[in-house]
């Protein structure tokens, strides 16, 4: 009798467990802000921070040329300053948006089916690397100035552009009009 | 299909504004302080009355926005050796003394408030450095240059 009356209160427990579970609403992991913030990283990266020709303007070795031959010291001194900073906002900047995006693959991968687990592990591997080498650059650049590590940046550049690439593609089904909506704007509106 | 059709409005604004104002005012950094002028600075509108009497005033508006960001993006591909030409000639333009012209800019920085809106920060940072830089070039020519009394 009281092994039956535990079998009972045991099915019971399972049963109201199911019931609960099949009435609770599927959770939006992730969520529409989440897409946003990987819609806006995506663009900040493509469209703000990887041109080639910012890039190739901020390190770009024809200006240093032009100031060690046209300008005094304190010009010289003031150039490389300026430089440097601005390389290393840009390096912040690329860092802080390729976690943005990492941070969504990371919390969003088990959360829609049709992301592929594969893709998701090699940009996972692809964000480690990257933000691996933008401390590494931030360290080189701080201190041996914007011209310390040129071949670097460029790759470093080129992989976060293919990684963008690999992103978007894995981020397609999310169009335009469905970010649009979820912003609350037109579609075609959703950058930035 | 109405936005196809603004879209074309506004295009066909730009190269209407491109073709009989900006054609005169070939360097980058004259149009971008041009275009900035035409913006109401608590609005953040841009008005022209004969583009807006040709379109409408929001189709203007959008057209000299456009204009503005290639104006912008114009003069941040720009070389410094390049940008520091086009200050000179701008001087000489404005029929300022340099020295006087350097100063204003160095102190008042006018160049932070002729960028378009919702520019790349990254872009406008490098821009407003590349001009602190270009001043210093001009400031040390000015230094090494013999006084005298204009540009």
């Amino acid at each position: 009798m009281i092994t039956l009356i535990f079998f009972l209160a045991v099915a019971a427990l399972l049963f109201s467990s199911l019931f609960f579970l099949a009435r609770r609403k599927p959770r939006a992991e992730g969520g529409s802000f989440a897409l946003i913030e990987a819609r806006q990283a995506l663009n900040a990266l493509q469209s703000g921070l990887l041109p080639v020709e910012l890039v190739k303007r901020i390190f770009a070795q024809e200006d240093w040329e032009f100031v060690r031959s046209e300008a005094p010291k304190p010009v010289r001194i003031l150039f490389m300053e300026e430089r440097k900073k601005t390389a290393l906002l840009w390096i912040d900047e690329v860092r802080v948006q390729v976690r943005n995006l990492q941070r969504f693959h990371r919390g969003s991968a088990r959360s829609y089916a049709r992301l592929n687990p594969r893709v998701e592990l090699e940009l996972a591997l692809s964000f480690a690397a990257l933000l691996s080498a933008c401390r590494l650059l931030r360290v080189l650049v701080y201190v041996g100035g914007p011209y310390a590590a040129p071949r670097m940046i460029g790759a470093m550049a080129n992989a976060a552009a293919r990684t963008c690439e690999i992103s978007e593609r894995s981020l397609a089904f999310l169009n335009a009009a469905q970010m649009g909506m979820l912003d609350g704007r037109p579609a075609g509106h959703a950058t930035r | 299909m109405h936005t196809a059709a603004r879209r074309m409005d506004v295009d066909q604004a730009a190269s209407d504004l491109r073709s009989r104002t900006l054609s005169d005012i070939p360097r980058s950094l004259d149009r971008l302080i041009y275009l900035a002028s035409m913006r109401d600075y608590n609005t953040g509108l841009y008005y022209h009355d004969g583009l807006a009497s040709r379109f409408t005033q929001e189709v203007a508006c959008e057209a000299l926005a456009d204009c503005h960001r290639e104006a912008f993006a114009q003069l941040v591909s720009c070389s410094l050796r390049e940008l520091v030409g086009q200050m000179e000639e701008y001087i000489h333009s404005t029929h300022t003394s340099a020295r006087d012209f350097v100063t204003a800019w160095r102190k008042l920085e006018p160049y932070r408030v002729a960028v378009p809106v919702e520019t790349d920060p990254i872009a406008a940072s490098f821009l407003f450095s590349s001009f602190k830089i270009a001043l210093a070039v001009l400031e040390a020519r000015l230094h090494s240059a013999p006084a005298g009394p204009s540009a």
